[in-house]
């Protein structure tokens, strides 16, 4: 293509030097050559077309310069659609793929990013690379994260922490840096492969515990801690690396969390690491403390070679197996781990962060006590407290960790719908939401294992927010969210709150139901919502609930279920049971009595399942209450006690329905005048129901009157004492009507 | 249709919600202008990419309604209305607590014109190092003959070092240069014109935005 340069009386090197020397005049030019290029036409062009080459080239260089040193050679469309990660052959392929180094084999790969081994070309150093991997929709958000990640690793020197090289951004979301090269293994590796003891263990972490100061004093969270960024190098040194996720503890971002990397609501740890408040997602909650707690789930895992919460089998039910399980001591798992450090462990995965150590530098050094043999600081009779706050903080992290999970469903969905593109996506949204939706009931008190707490209802009035703005195009999800929402609210007896969700749902139903969009079953369900409602919503000027539309509803329920299902579905006759419940409340007593022994012996026809036994227990309740209302108290209570035995077969002691079940005896049996023996069923009925349902919670107030009524009547010396005003759930079987 | 050649080809491929590619494309493209755009003007980086983000959403909005202005001017034009009311608002959410916390003041942005400006130095960016992947990728240039090339403009390295480290003549070294400069240029040239087309290419294709497309 070109011809050498010039005509020839001067090299191409001294026409290059020309060209450039006109904008740098610090560049040595050939003294001959400017009087030659006066009279040499060919000369004086060349060293033109040079110097606009490099005018033109500098562009570039700046390019470079300001974020693009990789400039990778393969684009997004080019990846695929999904915007997949780079394979390690193409990479390992292109020795130029970044600037500077050659690429070697793919040394890991996470879900941020690819570590691959390289040279630094022009130091001929080893080093290791990292990409990372920009995802479609996040690519933004991780070029921030990375950039930060930068930031916050080259600023730390320690000989416990992998240091920072060199690092650049591709405008594909791309972006690498060069670390050095650790030769180790992850520091769950070593401790199996070696079989090393508690003792070994512990000394690896005070080393590890020492980095994690040094950072912490320089106000960075590491915020991903796990054995696969802990390397232990040939020296048996322990490396830590990937600080990915840290973020700088700054005052502004502390004062407005909007402005942070972490928003509000989006999670990025590794789950099985992550603090209780890391799962809240809330950044003003997230100090140094969610480093101890990972580092208390590694220490745990290296003692005993199991994580403290383990066995999930997807993300959702890792948080709640996870924030719903004490963890046991490790000496409970692997014999001969001294005591102290059981009580570091599980002073570090204490739920409450003000609980765990005040800081790394205090870990430290109560490991270092424990390996001295002196004593450790952190008392032992502080480990039951720890356990006991554990217990009482589960219900709220769960809750967190389903306000994280719909969020991120909730994005998701949105991305879909905004984006609107393949319908895989839009698959992978449903079921998505279908986790969420399961992992939202098991907040419910009736149908999970919830307790009555007031953050968690203000954490789902969140998520009803956000959904209701992420869903606004798509009804059809949008009713079924704010029925899953509005029945956790009446679960928790928060009635004002349950009302607009199930009423706009019904109404969203009935619309698409209409437009045959949704089938009767899902409509049934729409309608059972409404029901519970309006069973116990106060209306009108009498305040009173409204039974006859509660009624309606129910029978809208059960036609639209029969309609598919045929008579024999316990879902339907569960309904069929709960509507006896507002028959009888109507003093309709034979009527409901007729439709409860039907509902039983449709039942007994079906197979025994848990399902079935819940329901014989909340339907024998059911005719108890009439038997009672009718004035035979002796065959009520035996009906009560049938109802108590079949729960109590099926649930768990402290279940709220036992609660309930319990009260009921207790007041047949005041009724007939058996009070001290009410007394001890009263007693532990009022315990079960503050515990479950909440001390404000009206079944709990009507526990608590009865038991008060009771102990006046044995104050009164055993006389006969009215019986106290029934209180009950319409949906006291509920699991068996919420599908 | 070419995605790839022509803004009203990609603009076209928009209007249909299924289109994944336009979308990617478009995705691609802009959303790496807007940011640094963005951060130019003074936004923090993760601020920065709140206004992208935010702008191509609006964007969507805005086009699938078929409000798209054309006596606005260009797609890039439109792009920086939309994205300057953004910080706009932002500044006033934040700006006082800005000020007080003495961080660098933003660029004016109430001078529609220097903002155009900070868009317009983003934009070529994107276009050179779109080149530079065009280069790298689908050129069939010399991968040798691009080596060298970053090693000489990347990193500044000398001629000498460049050619014992490839193993070539110091000639060859600066003709890999002009060669590369040349291509550049040709593809430079190519892309300007797919990444900003005048209003007027609308009518050619016959095909007006409409309301009510949205997925």
């Amino acid at each position: 293509m070109e011809l050498p340069a010039g005509c020839g009386k001067f090299s191409r090197e001294a026409l290059e030097l020309a060209a450039i020397a006109r904008s740098d005049r610090s560049v040595p030019v050939d003294e001959r050559l400017a009087p030659h290029l006066v009279i040499c036409r060919r000369c004086s062009e060349a060293v033109e077309r040079f110097a606009a080459d490099n005018a033109f080239l500098g562009e570039f260089a700046k390019v470079s310069a300001r974020s693009d040193r990789s400039a990778s050679g393969r684009s997004v469309a080019e990846r695929g659609a999904a915007a997949g990660p780079a394979d390690g052959s193409a990479a390992a392929g292109g020795g130029d793929l970044i600037p500077g180094y050659r690429l070697g084999d793919e040394i890991h790969r996470g879900g941020q990013g690819a570590v691959f081994k390289a040279e630094q070309l022009a130091t001929r150093r080893a080093c290791a690379v990292k990409m990372l991997l920009g995802g479609r929709f996040a690519s933004a958000t991780q070029r921030v994260r990375f950039e930060r990640e930068v930031e916050v690793v080259a600023a730390l020197r320690h000989p416990s922490i992998v240091t920072l090289y060199e690092s650049g951004i591709s405008r594909h979301g791309e972006p690498w840096f060069a670390m050095e090269l650790v030769d180790g293994e992850r520091l769950d590796e070593h401790v199996r492969r070696l079989g090393l003891g508690a003792r070994a263990v512990a000394a690896l972490l005070q080393r590890v515990a020492d980095a994690i100061a040094y950072a912490h004093r320089r106000g960075v969270i590491h915020r991903d801690l796990k054995p696969g960024n802990i390397l232990v190098d040939r020296d048996g040194v322990p490396r830590v690396l990937d600080f990915g996720l840290a973020r700088a503890e700054r005052p502004d971002e502390q004062t407005n969390p909007g402005s942070g990397t972490t928003l509000a609501g989006e999670f990025l740890g590794t789950f099985a690491y992550a603090a209780p408040e890391q799962l809240a997602g809330d950044p003003a909650a997230i100090d140094s403390r969610c480093d101890l707690y990972a580092l208390g789930v590694v220490f745990y895992e290296c003692l005993t070679g199991k994580r403290p919460f383990d066995g999930a089998k997807s993300i959702g039910e890792l948080v709640i197996q996870k924030t719903m399980r004490t963890p046991e001591r490790p000496s409970a798992l692997a014999p001969g781990i001294d005591r102290d450090f059981d009580v570091i462990a599980l002073r570090l995965l204490a739920s409450d962060p003000s609980q765990r150590y005040e800081t790394a530098d205090a870990l430290a050094e109560d490991l270092a006590r424990s390996l001295d043999g002196r004593p450790i600081l952190a008392r032992e009779d502080s480990l039951t407290y720890v356990v006991r706050r554990n217990l009482r903080r589960h219900w709220i992290a769960t809750t967190a960790g389903v306000v994280v999970l719909a969020t991120i469903v909730v994005s998701g969905i949105a991305l879909a719908v905004l984006y609107a593109n393949a319908e895989s996506a839009r698959e992978r949204a449903e079921h998505q939401l279908d986790a969420v939706l399961a992992a939202l009931e098991q907040s419910n008190p009736e149908t999970g294992r919830g307790t009555s707490d007031m953050r968690a209802t203000e954490f789902i009035g969140y998520v009803e927010a956000s959904l209701e703005e992420a869903l606004a195009d798509d009804p059809a999800d949008l009713a079924r969210l704010l029925r899953t929402m509005g029945l956790i609210h009446l679960g928790f007896e928060k009635i004002d709150q349950a009302a607009a969700p199930i009423e706009r749902s019904y109404a969203l139903y009935k619309e698409a139901f209409a437009r045959g969009e949704i089938d009767a079953l899902r409509m049934a369900d729409a309608a059972y919502a409404l029901a519970r409602l309006r069973f116990i919503q106060p209306a009108g000027e009498a305040k009173a609930a409204d039974y006859p539309a509660s009624e309606a509803a129910y029978r809208e329920a059960i036609a639209l279920r029969e309609s598919v299902t045929g008579r024999d579905d316990l879902v339907t006759v569960d309904l069929i049971r709960q509507l006896s419940i507002v028959i009888r409340r109507q003093k309709r007593l034979e009527e409901a009595r007729g439709m409860l022994d039907e509902a039983l012996l449709r039942a007994s026809r079906l197979p025994a399942t848990r399902q079935r036994e819940e329901f014989d227990a909340a339907a024998l309740s059911a005719r108890g209450f009439i038997t009672a209302e009718l004035g035979d108290h002796e065959q009520a209570l035996a009906e009560f006690i049938a109802a108590n035995a079949a729960i109590s077969r099926v649930v768990e002691p402290n279940d709220f329905r036992v609660g309930i079940s319990l009260r009921n005896i207790a007041r047949e049996k005041l009724s007939l005048g058996r009070a001290e023996s009410a007394r001890a069923d009263a007693e532990r009925s009022v315990e079960i129901l503050r515990e479950r349902k909440g001390a404000d919670a009206p079944a709990t107030r009507a526990a608590e009157a009865l038991l008060d009524e009771i102990k006046s009547a044995l104050a009164k010396g055993g006389r006969e004492v009215e019986s106290a005003g029934e209180v009950e759930s319409a949906g006291a079987a509920g699991s068996a009507g919420a599908r | 249709m070419d995605l790839d050649r022509t803004t009203t080809a990609l603009l076209t491929g928009l209007l249909d919600p299924a289109n994944a590619a336009a979308w990617e494309l478009f995705d691609r493209r802009y959303r790496s202008i807007l940011v640094g755009f963005a951060r130019n003007c003074g936004l923090k980086d993760n601020d920065a990419a709140e206004i992208a983000q935010a702008t191509i959403v609006r964007f969507v909005e805005e086009y699938r309604e078929g409000r798209y202005d054309r006596t606005r001017g260009r797609l890039g034009a439109w792009l920086v209305t939309i994205a300057r009311y953004r910080m706009l608002d932002m500044r006033r959410r934040a700006g006082t607590a800005r000020v007080e916390r003495g961080e660098s003041a933003m660029i004016d942005l109430d001078d529609e014109k220097s903002v155009s400006e900070v868009y317009e130095a983003e934009r070529r960016r994107a276009v050179l190092a779109a080149a530079l992947d065009e280069l790298k990728t689908r050129s069939r240039t010399d991968p040798k003959t691009v080596q060298a090339f970053e090693m000489l403009v990347y990193h500044g390295l000398s001629v000498a070092v460049v050619a014992q480290e490839l193993g070539m003549s110091a000639h060859d070294v600066y003709l890999a240069k002009s060669r590369v400069a040349a291509k550049l240029r040709e593809i430079v040239i190519r892309l300007e014109e797919e990444y900003e087309e005048a209003p007027g290419d609308w009518e050619s294709t016959g095909k007006r935005p409409s309301a009510g497309l949205g997925p």
